[in-house]
């Protein structure tokens, strides 16, 4: 029996991210990229996630939707969809329109004012290939990220939307995220709240 | 001020190696094979020197003599191949266009009109300089050193050595970090002596109290995520949530400065119900009967939740399940000790964990710190002595907590031997010191100001002279973590860039120039290599705990582990002077304190600055290093005030907006930020020097001493966490 396609996608762990970065960073350094861009972005989402109150975010680079608005957009056919889920930008093609960055509900195709061309996440797949993970996977200190194959994960363990990440109905975002547990939180009154 | 331990006193160090590319296995990522011949892809080991408690084990890319890219060394299993975003900065800071590139005179300080200088000229000018204050006041007195926590390597140390070899100076002395915290376990155990934090996945219960790894230790942070996993029940206890408590099963928010309070509440439930460990406590330790008394006349778990905010039901839980989890970790950070009372809150947690029987337990312990790993010799440092006759007798010892008013008082005193001159190396003193605003007067009152650096920081900018240092990647290093139980090597992964040196040739630089002048003048060594100093740094039986045979087989991964510390003082065998735990200290009372760790009242909010100001460490920098990079800056780059809710509300403060924070001694306007996470009578603005912004934290700090540290490192701390401020929308 044939094997079936992968589908690989991001699956960031919320319960271990701590927003620090190092992802975007060590993309950007693997990379090279142009110092005013980066292809992974850490937002704050809702401190009222869990209920209680606490700082939680989002990790998130390209979303490697299954209707990808940059390759409908794109008026050269500079992106592609592969057969594994990945949506692959080619920088020969680009003529630097922005088309993409626009119709992209995420906004990650970031223009490169060096090159005049865009740039973005290709799931490091030449590691893929390669057999081994993206940067920002095996640089990320907590092991937040993941990459899985949406095929083979419980879906039911996992969601695709968060408070601040575009509805992913939209495009199709493949990206999961493993949601925080609670924290049981203590604190006590204050007194002197009139003096304040 | 004697009494220092040298170890403790220089808290980082390091040391060096000879060369040899490294195999692509010690990488987590595959980039390229190792170098071949004369190959010019190569691979080898750095060492983040950083005052932080991760100090990483790197390996660096290189290609073409460029460094391409920096990630964790996976032979250090507390790097565990991963570094810190701030680590992945490194090939920014290193190519940055802001770096130092000449030695430079600047025409007028703050003026900006550097002028570039040649390393002969600046030679000329400082040894010249030297010279004139000695044959003005017939001593180096009026020569002042400041120079802390920059940069750890142990090579950096030539710079102590390099003024001792001029003459008696004067020294900024201290640490502003964690030194009350190091009193309390020198008072306690003898010594602070930690457990290996990789066994901290073995504790069945840990408290993180008063410390943010997520921000400040992020392999830490990933060991204690990897033992929540596990089934280790985490409470963190902070007047912020932090990053860290928001990953707790539990988070405590207490009131600011009580924790001594909470921690002997619990020891009076934990007693009361019988839950403590007696045979312990009769084995190991001295003065127990006088503390169980007064945890039995003086303490009640009502007083403590009056004291701390946490209701007595919550207090009595976490009793219960800390004395009944086996074993149960406390990591004190340095934040609950930056306080008016915070040596006394750390005898008070040192004394829980010791009654319930968690010390000298893999996966217990009250852990704070250790310098056990600072084995080496600080040869660069002793081969500095005073030429002969030097008559001052001794160096003149400054409080690195108070330098400024402490420089001011001096050169204000016709009676006393004035400074002069100033040497400021691996430390930002303006972005760092409190009372910022007494530091520009202070630097104002100095003749000749020569800063070592690599950045055109605040201090810089107040200097005359600046020396461009290389950065860690063109130079030998050795370091050694106060945390986890590594020591790094550091080898040159490219050339020095543009003229900069490192502290030590700049070191045997002056001291060449000095002899020239004046033959006799400075004793400092100028013919040695690098390789030869850094040989002379481990010593033969510190090599041997390593099994290693010459300094060198450490080249062979870049990091060698000093093995034994999964349960620090399992040997029972303590360095206070009764040799046991002491509950009750003879040391302690003799320095000014109590003798048991009984409760020391906080400070007093002040009626008209009643709102507490927080300035804790920031996650994209270290002190004033990193956020000004341009990689960081494309991340965050702007200053900002964390607010409650309720708070902005009342002073009609929306998120976004300018506000003006303002304490006795300054004020700072910032962006407002609103948020759950901080408490509702207090504001967090965190410390970090952001690149061509007029913002800086120390303007609104005091220099209000902690209770403890001058025992073991000189001074006492810093009160940085009791400041009182009022905020108001501008
Ligand atoms: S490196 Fe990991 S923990 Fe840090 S922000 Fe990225 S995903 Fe989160
Ligand atoms: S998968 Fe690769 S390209 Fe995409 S964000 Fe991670 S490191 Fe960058
Ligand atoms: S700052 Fe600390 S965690 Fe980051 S790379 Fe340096 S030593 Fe490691």
């Amino acid at each position: 029996m044939a094997k079936k396609q992968k589908r690989y996608a991001f699956l960031i762990n919320l319960e271990r991210c701590i927003g620090c970065n190092a992802c975007t960073v060590s993309c950007k350094s693997f990379y090279d990229l142009h110092p005013s861009i980066n292809r992974r972005f850490v937002r704050e989402t809702s401190e009222l996630l869990t209920g209680t109150p606490k700082r939680n975010y989002i990790s998130t680079s390209c979303n490697h939707c299954d209707r990808p608005a940059c390759a409908t957009a794109c008026p050269t056919g500079a992106y592609i969809k592969l057969d594994n889920g990945i949506v692959k930008h080619n920088q020969d093609r680009c003529i630097g329109c922005r088309m993409c960055a626009t119709a992209c509900p995420y906004g990650v195709p970031q223009f490169d004012p060096v090159k005049k061309k865009m740039d973005k996440c290709d799931m490091c797949v030449d590691r893929l290939e390669a057999g081994e993970q993206p940067i920002c996977v095996v640089s990320c200190p907590l092991e937040a990220i993941a990459i899985v194959d949406l095929n083979e994960i419980d879906e039911s363990q996992v969601v695709a939307d968060l408070p601040g990440f575009a509805d992913s109905s939209i495009t199709g975002s493949s990206t999961r995220f493993i949601l925080p547990k609670g924290t049981t939180v203590v604190r006590g009154g204050i007194k002197s709240w009139n003096t304040l | 001020m004697s009494k220092v331990s040298r170890r403790t006193f220089l808290k980082g160090s390091a040391v060096l190696g000879a060369l040899a590319g490294i195999g692509g296995t010690a990488s987590s990522f595959k980039k390229i094979k190792p170098a071949k011949a004369a190959g010019k892809k190569k691979q080898v080991f750095s060492s983040c020197p950083r005052n932080c408690y991760d100090t990483c084990s790197i390996v660096t890319t290189v290609e073409d003599g460029t460094i391409k890219f920096v990630t964790g060394n996976m032979n250090n299993t507390y790097t565990n191949g991963r570094l810190c975003v701030k680590g992945y900065t490194y090939p920014n800071y290193v190519y940055s266009p802001d770096r130092i590139k000449y030695p430079m005179r600047q025409k007028e300080r703050g003026s900006g009109k550097w002028e570039r200088i040649s390393w002969d000229e600046a030679y000329d000018i400082i040894a010249k300089k030297i010279l004139e204050i000695k044959k003005e006041y017939g001593t180096t007195l009026p020569i002042a050193l400041n120079k802390y926590s920059g940069n750890f390597n142990v090579l950096n140390n030539a710079v102590e050595g390099m003024l001792s070899s001029w003459g008696y100076t004067t020294r900024a002395q201290g640490t502003p970090c964690w030194p009350a915290g190091i009193d309390s376990q020198t008072f306690d155990f003898g010594a602070a002596v930690a457990n290996d934090p990789e066994v901290m996945v073995k504790a069945k219960y840990l408290i993180v109290w008063g410390a943010n790894p997520a921000w400040t230790s992020v392999h830490s942070m990933s060991i204690i995520e990897r033992a929540k996993e596990n089934g280790t029940k985490i409470v963190v206890i902070d007047p912020i949530m932090t990053d860290t408590a928001s990953k707790a099963d539990e988070y405590i928010g207490i009131k600011a400065s009580t924790d001594g309070a909470l921690a002997l509440g619990m020891a009076k439930y934990i007693l009361d119900h019988n839950l403590h460990d007696m045979e312990w406590m009769k084995k190991n330790s001295i003065g127990y009967e006088e503390y169980l008394n007064y945890l039995r006349n003086n303490i009640t778990v009502e007083w403590a939740s009056e004291k701390t905010g946490v209701p007595v039901e919550v207090i009595e839980r976490l009793a219960r399940e800390y004395a009944a989890a086996k074993p149960a970790a406390i990591w004190l950070g340095y934040g609950l000790q930056r306080h008016t009372n915070g040596g006394a809150s750390v005898r008070a947690i040192d004394a829980l964990a010791a009654m319930t029987g968690n010390i000298g337990v893999a996966g217990g312990g009250a852990n704070y710190a250790q310098t056990e790993c600072y084995g080496f010799n600080y040869a660069v440092q002793s081969a500095g002595t005073p030429p002969e006759g030097d008559k001052a007798g001794g160096d003149r010892m400054l409080n690195m907590n108070n330098f400024p008013a402490q420089v001011l008082a001096i050169n204000n005193d016709p009676e006393q031997i004035p400074i002069k001159m100033l040497w400021v190396a691996c430390r930002n003193p303006i972005a760092q010191d409190p009372e910022a605003s007494v530091s520009y007067k202070a630097f104002e009152s100095i003749d000749f100001i020569v800063t070592a650096d690599l950045w055109f920081n605040e201090t810089v900018k107040q200097s005359d002279i600046v020396l461009p240092v290389s950065s860690i990647f063109e130079t030998w290093g050795l370091t050694a973590s106060y945390w986890h139980y590594w020591v790094n090597v550091n080898e040159p992964a490219i050339e020095p860039l543009y003229e900069s040196k490192s502290d030590l040739e700049i070191a045997m630089g002056i001291s060449k120039r000095l002899n020239e002048l004046e033959p006799g003048s400075c004793t400092y060594p100028t013919d040695r290599s690098i390789e030869e100093w850094i040989s002379n740094e481990l010593a033969d039986d510190f090599i041997k705990k390593f099994g290693f045979k010459t300094w060198r087989d450490i080249l062979e991964k870049g990091t060698a582990k000093v093995e034994g510390y999964e349960a620090a003082w399992s040997d029972g065998k303590f360095r206070t002077p009764s040799g046991k735990y002491e509950f009750l200290s003879e040391t302690c009372a003799a320095n000014g304190h109590h003798a048991l760790p009984v409760y020391v009242e906080e400070m007093e909010v002040p009626k008209d600055r009643p709102i507490r100001l927080f300035s804790p460490h920031w996650k994209y920098g270290l002190h004033s290093q990193f956020q000004n990079l341009e990689w960081m800056r494309s991340i965050h780059n702007e200053p900002f005030v964390e607010i409650h809710p309720a708070l902005a509300k009342k002073k009609g403060i929306e998120d976004g907006d300018m506000v003006r924070v303002e304490s006795e001694v300054g004020y700072v306007e910032v962006k407002a930020k609103i948020t759950h996470t901080v408490p509702k009578d207090a504001v967090v603005i965190y410390e970090a020097w952001y690149k061509e912004q007029n913002f800086n934290a120390n303007f609104l700090l005091k220099a209000t001493p902690s209770d403890m540290g001058s025992y073991a490192t000189g001074q006492a701390g810093l009160a940085f966490h009791d400041q009182f401020v009022t905020v108001e929308k501008i």
